[in-house]
């Protein structure tokens, strides 16, 4: 089996791993309030560690003052047999290293999604700690080296004092280990057809079909997966009590190939196929700030910088079918379109600083205030190619001037794409506490996001129509100008092989649904309110909050909307040696007018005036969308969510925690769309803890997720003079009467709907166990979900007669069955030495209807001398069962 | 032509003021009220000096405590607080070690056991009954602003939790972060259980596999934002790790630019890609077009479903074409297919 992913120890992973595994490793990296890469760990090392012995002379457990059971800590040596080296560092550390057998080679990508088990010799799990009693250190930590779920880490420092932070951490990612290739190179920004296969296709689409089948059927399939790699530096500087300083640096890098869907002309919608998208990203993060905290005042400063590059800007492909040139009828000739190119994912750069201050206010109301002032901006300006790699397109109706040409940049609107977005932030808070039992908070909040781009327009300014031609452009073409721009509008889709409904001019009827503006997207929101918190009892508080969040939008259908939301909480903390939380919220969600047809003046049917003939067909200028759908994020909605959580000790050993949620939003103007969604759970956990050798726990959930939805499915055209169920249709009311359900277009005769809804249950259950000197640990975890979506509709409508037989009234259901079993017994050998035995029995079964047989019918076709249907190359998740032992070794250092 | 002027008509749609004459009503009228309910409260009497700590109780010294609480001290020895508390105190009251936390300790010893004297000393467990206001402010002695700006009116203050409902601040059991449970996930699943339920579906995020934790997205100490996020927005903290997504690009799609979970649930799902429905069906919650996006996809399109498979709900579905989903930067990508 062919792999495409990255070489298991990347530069980057060198560098730092020579400079680190002689030691080890170290500790985490961000903040909790910044940046990313909390944890340096893997599935591996959280096995080992679970299988530690508890301190046997540890008092019986405690519990939170929520009321659930601290685990009891682990045995570390006692003060006497600390060790010592000569110079004075006191040491303390362990590495676990051994040898995995049985079915860990799987290469299920299920299996293999984010963890790197293999067959052979394993080192993991190296920890040493190093002090001075001058308050020096160096902690190091390492695991799964070699694998692709590497870490290693390295503090050092003076406690209290200043520290200095190294770490790498590689993720896997695998997408698919089931891919069959067609190309040579994948990985790289040029895939290039294998062999037996015709760039461009061949006169016969058949032959092209046969030979694509054969190929896909009978190359070996490829894994695509990527590898996040990630190093870094962080240096933290306690000046004083009060003062902090830190700086940090980080160094991602992103590699490998992904399944990627690419497809030809014709509105969108010809011979789509799998190709394999390159990943070869590098991210640069730093980041450095100030804390300052002292008697009344807090204050934190930090500047943040991202510098996101891919460096590969482009992909191009072989494609293996012959694509007819729609709509452009002089050139190229059938066959001339061998390749498709995208333009990738953008180089990208953000900066934001920020500032955040409270102030106490003792002598006001024993208060606070929090102010937090943000400012940031996201940048790229990529250079824009061409709209396809086929030069000397030409049109109907159409002349390209000189440097015009589709295949150069002289065909742009501009050549770069001035892409800026600017954010900010500002977030108030006054706290007062008017009594020694409530405390009240005003709250604001203002957030925007600015898109200050420049528009685009999708027009070549060195092309011109040609006039008098009878087409259906006309005379009254000639010389739009447009956003300052004059030219031939539109765009060739898809390396130009696109009808020429998308290059206005040379569209056969109906006209005008070429899109040539492109839109820019910012909101602002408002957030605002008083909350208050009453202390009933010494136990027990009541809380309330009362919240309107205000949202504006450019360049959506909505422009305006408002939520109103209150809430009540309530805790008792003692409740017969238990907590209750139980909090409810109402939400209410409205808005300005909804504008179902806004983008319209963004459409080339812009250009001319709606034909007013009886009998034209003026589909394209009266419809875009429904009219009475509402996107969700959009539309009105009441909503109501509930918690509630129980924590109890039953017994001084036994504690029991169990919760409920729920959350039902209803979108009452939606009579089309998303209607309504809910998310239920409960939960239950209980965790046993009646000595140091023994511990026990159980957990459930369960999960409901609903979804409700509904459309009316396109039907005619709408036709001046067309006598509907709405009435005639004149060109002052088609605009009104096209989008409108029950008209001619959204025949009520057409709707449907759709329920979908996701059942899961998760069981969980665990022992440790000690028995002399052995231990013996196990977890098990078990994770069913199933997902059913149904639907609805009339026979005639959306589906007709004959297909109603295979279209039921239901998908088959997504189906999956995950369970983890982690086994381990750790008997010690000498003082220093350990052996612990793994077991791990892991498997996965998986049913999405998306890629039902898909792995043996790539290429889906109902007509061999037309392009396919589609060709799925990625088979999708495929069932697996992995049962695997290591024999591991355990060394005190 | 006429309707080319719609220039003009989109700029009428562009943002009106912000906030508006009746946004800054309303935001000065809810500020006008918290000051009222205030001062109509009428504050306590001049508030008392502070109470002693402990009953008036004195420092004892960290050899008197370890004399007793050996196998605490053992445990206690190996943790960061141990370490700046006695090789590198900061301030006075580091110094007192134990009793930095604790309180002073003297009239703790006068009757250690019996538990009508527990207010002699501050303690971090549900036995031991200190109310949680005042092991907060123990804990932020040290550990104000920082980090923990936020805490006060946090959705977990708000809820009365302790911060030793967290932190073990006597043992090392975790990594880092001096956690009650071994990791960071475990900790927080003591409590958000739903979300662990995410996390064992088919797609999730890497948690249970040990290479991200909740804290890489989420503040558990407050932040600004209602969700105890550590960027001031979803998308921002989704781009922290996906910078890719950030755009802007040539062609955006306007929910995605918006809050990435529109379509994705952050934590875990049934459907691949995390997305919150299966494909096309998450499409067609908003698209309801004049072409295909309105047409029901069914059972009898998919491939050995019937004489008429659809490449719409096939593998990718929708994405089989409009791949660049999350936004295109080529000139002819303002249906995200290239």
């Amino acid at each position: 089996m062919k792999t495409n992913f990255l070489p298991r120890v990347s530069g980057l992973a060198l560098g730092t791993a020579v400079a680190l595994t002689p030691l080890g490793a170290a500790s985490p990296f961000a903040a909790t309030d910044a940046g990313v890469g909390t944890v340096l760990a893997n599935k591996e090392s959280a096995s080992a560690n679970a299988s530690r012995s508890a301190d046997p002379d540890w008092p019986v457990a405690k519990h939170t003052p929520t009321g659930q059971m601290f685990k009891l800590p682990f045995n570390v040596p006692k003060l006497d047999d600390i060790k010592k080296t000569a110079s004075g560092w006191e040491y303390s550390g362990q590495m676990e290293f051994g040898y995995i057998g049985g079915d860990a080679d799987e290469r299920n990508a299920q299996y293999r999604m984010y963890q790197d088990i293999d067959q052979g010799a394993y080192l993991n799990n190296l920890s040493l700690l190093l002090k001075k009693t001058d308050g020096s250190f160096v902690d190091l930590t390492a695991g799964g080296a070699g694998r692709r779920d590497q870490y290693y880490g390295l503090n050092f420092g003076r406690v209290n004092a200043w520290s200095v932070k190294l770490y790498f951490n590689e993720i896997p990612h695998v997408f698919t280990d089931t891919y069959k290739n067609l190309w040579s190179d994948v990985g790289t920004a040029n895939l290039v057809l294998l062999p037996g296969l015709t760039a461009g296709g061949t006169a016969s689409t058949a032959a092209d079909t046969a030979a694509v089948t054969s190929k896909a059927l009978s190359v070996n399939p490829t894994t695509l997966g990527l590898a996040r790699k990630r190093g870094g530096v962080r240096l933290d500087l306690t000046l004083s009590s009060a003062w902090k300083l830190f700086a940090s640096y980080a160094l991602e890098h992103r590699e490998g190939a992904r399944p990627f869907g690419a497809v030809w002309g014709n509105n969108g919608g010809t011979a789509p196929i799998e190709i394999a998208e390159p990943i070869d990203y590098n991210t640069q993060d730093i980041s450095a700030g100030v804390i300052y905290s002292e008697g009344l005042n807090a204050f934190n400063f930090r500047w943040t910088t991202s510098l996101f590059k891919n460096k590969l800007d482009t992909l191009t492909f072989q494609e293996p079918f012959r694509i007819a040139p729609q709509g452009f009828t002089t050139t190229p000739a059938a066959g001339a379109y061998t390749v498709g190119r995208f333009d990738l994912t953008p180089s990208n750069q953000a900066h934001n600083a920020r500032a955040e201050y409270t102030r106490k206010l003792p002598d006001f109301y024993k208060g606070a205030f929090t102010a937090v002032v943000s400012a940031g901006t996201w940048r790229q300006n990529d250079n824009l190619i061409p709209y396809t790699t086929v030069p000397g397109i030409t049109a109907p109706n159409i002349t390209i001037l000189p440097g015009g040409d589709w295949s150069t940049t002289g065909s742009l609107s501009r050549s770069s794409a001035k892409g800026v977005i600017d954010t900010r932030l500002v977030d108030l808070t006054l706290s007062l506490n008017p009594t020694s039992a409530l405390n009240v908070k005003g709250k604001a909040r203002y957030h925007e996001t600015d898109n200050n781009s420049d528009p685009y327009y999708a027009v070549n300014p060195n092309a011109v129509y040609v006039d008098a031609d009878g087409n259906a452009a006309g005379n009254q073409t000639r010389g739009i100008s447009y956003g300052g721009f004059t030219g031939v509008w539109g765009r060739p889709l898809n390396d130009a092989t696109g009808s020429g409904g998308l290059l206005f001019g040379t569209a056969p009827t109906p006209t005008g649904s070429v899109e040539v503006k492109n839109h820019l997207y910012s909101t602002k929101q408002f957030r605002f309110g008083p909350t208050a918190d009453y202390q009933l009892t010494k136990t027990s508080n009541l809380s309330g909050s009362a919240e309107r969040e205000i949202m504006e939008r450019t360049n959506r259908e909505r422009a305006r909307t408002w939520d109103d939301r209150y809430k009540l909480g309530y805790v008792n903390r003692a409740l017969h040696n238990s907590t209750l939380r139980a909090s409810y919220e109402y939400g209410q969600r409205r808005g300005s007018r909804y504008v179902t047809a806004y983008y319209e003046d963004t459409f080339s049917g812009a250009f001319i005036p709606m034909p007013t003939a009886i009998g034209t067909n003026v589909t394209s200028w009266a419809v875009r969308n429904n009219g009475g759908l509402r996107n969700y994020e959009l539309s009105d909605r009441n909503q109501h969510t509930a918690n509630v959580r129980l924590d109890t000790m039953i017994r001084p050993n036994l504690d029991a925690g169990i919760s409920l949620q729920m959350r039902e939003s209803r979108y009452p103007d939606a009579a089309f769309g998303l209607g309504k969604s809910s998310q239920d759970s409960a939960n239950l956990d209980l965790s046993y803890q009646p000595s140091p050798k023994q511990n026990l726990y159980g957990f459930y959930s369960y999960q409901q997720g609903r979804a409700r939805q509904a459309s009316i499915q396109q039907a005619n055209n709408v036709t001046i003079g067309a006598v509907t169920a709405l009435g005639v249709i004149t060109p002052e009311n088609a605009a009104i009467i096209g989008p409108t359900p029950g008209g001619p277009f959204y025949s009520l005769g057409n709707a449907w709907g759709a329920k979908s809804i996701d059942h899961n249950h998760v069981v969980g259950a665990g022992v440790k166990q000690e028995f002399g000197k052995a231990t013996l640990n196990v977890d098990y975890t078990y994770s069913l979900g199933r997902t059913r979506i149904a639907y609805q509709y009339a026979v005639g409508g959306a589906i007709n007669a004959a297909n109603a037989v295979f279209a039921g009234y239901r998908l088959p259901d997504i189906a999956t069955d995950i369970s983890y079993l982690d086994a381990s017994l750790r008997f010690p050998l000498t003082d220093r030495l350990a052996l612990r035995l793994v077991y791990r029995n892991q498997w996965e079964a998986v049913r999405d209807f998306h890629y039902q047989q898909v792995d043996k019918n790539p290429v889906v076709t109902a007509n061999v001398n037309n392009p396919p249907t589609i060709v799925v190359l990625d088979s999708g998740p495929k069932d697996y069962r992995a049962n695997w032992f290591g024999v591991m070794f355990q060394i005190k250092l | 032509m006429s309707k080319l002027s719609s220039d003009a008509k989109t700029s009428m749609k562009q943002l009106t003021s912000f906030p508006s004459l009746r946004t800054a009503i309303i935001a000065f009228g809810g500020a006008a009220v918290v000051l009222v309910t205030s001062i109509l409260a009428k504050p306590d009497a001049p508030p008392p000096p502070p109470e002693p700590l402990n009953g008036g109780a004195t420092y004892v010294g960290e050899a008197v405590c370890v004399a007793c609480h050996q196998t605490q001290n053992k445990q206690f020895t190996h943790t960061v607080h141990a370490n700046a508390f006695r090789l590198n105190p900061k301030n006075d009251l580091q110094k007192h070690s134990c009793e930095a936390c604790h309180g002073p300790g003297s009239n703790h010893l006068k009757d250690p056991i019996s538990p009508s004297n527990r207010v002699s000393l501050i303690g971090y467990t549900k036995e031991w009954g200190t109310p949680v206001a005042q092991q907060t402010a123990m804990c932020m002695n040290c550990h104000e602003g920082g980090q923990r700006m936020f805490w006060q009116g946090s959705p977990h203050a708000s809820n009365q939790l302790s911060c030793s409902d967290c932190h073990n601040p006597m043992a090392k059991v975790s990594a880092t972060g001096l956690l009650k449970k071994q990791t960071i996930n475990e900790t927080c699943y003591t409590c958000h259980q739903q979300q662990r339920a995410d996390f064992a579906k088919r797609s999730h995020m890497p948690l249970p596999e040990g290479k991200i934790s909740c804290v890489d997205c989420h503040n558990p100490h407050g932040s600004t934002s209602k969700t105890m996020l550590k960027t001031d927005s979803v998308n921002e903290t989704c781009y922290s790790c996906h910078a890719e997504k950030r755009g802007p690009f040539l062609w955006e799609h306007a929910p995605v630019r918006e809050n990435c979970l529109s379509c994705h649930n952050a934590h875990g799902s049934n459907h691949e890609k995390l997305l919150t429905v299966a494909r096309p069906f998450s499409c067609q919650q908003c698209h309801d077009n004049t072409n295909h996006q309105s047409n029901l996809y069914n059972a009898g399109q998919l491939v050995g479903g019937g004489a008429a498979p659809s490449t719409r709900i096939i593998g990718r579905a929708c994405q089989n074409c409009h791949s660049q989903i999350h936004g295109s930067n080529h000139p002819a990508g303002a249906r995200f297919q290239r």
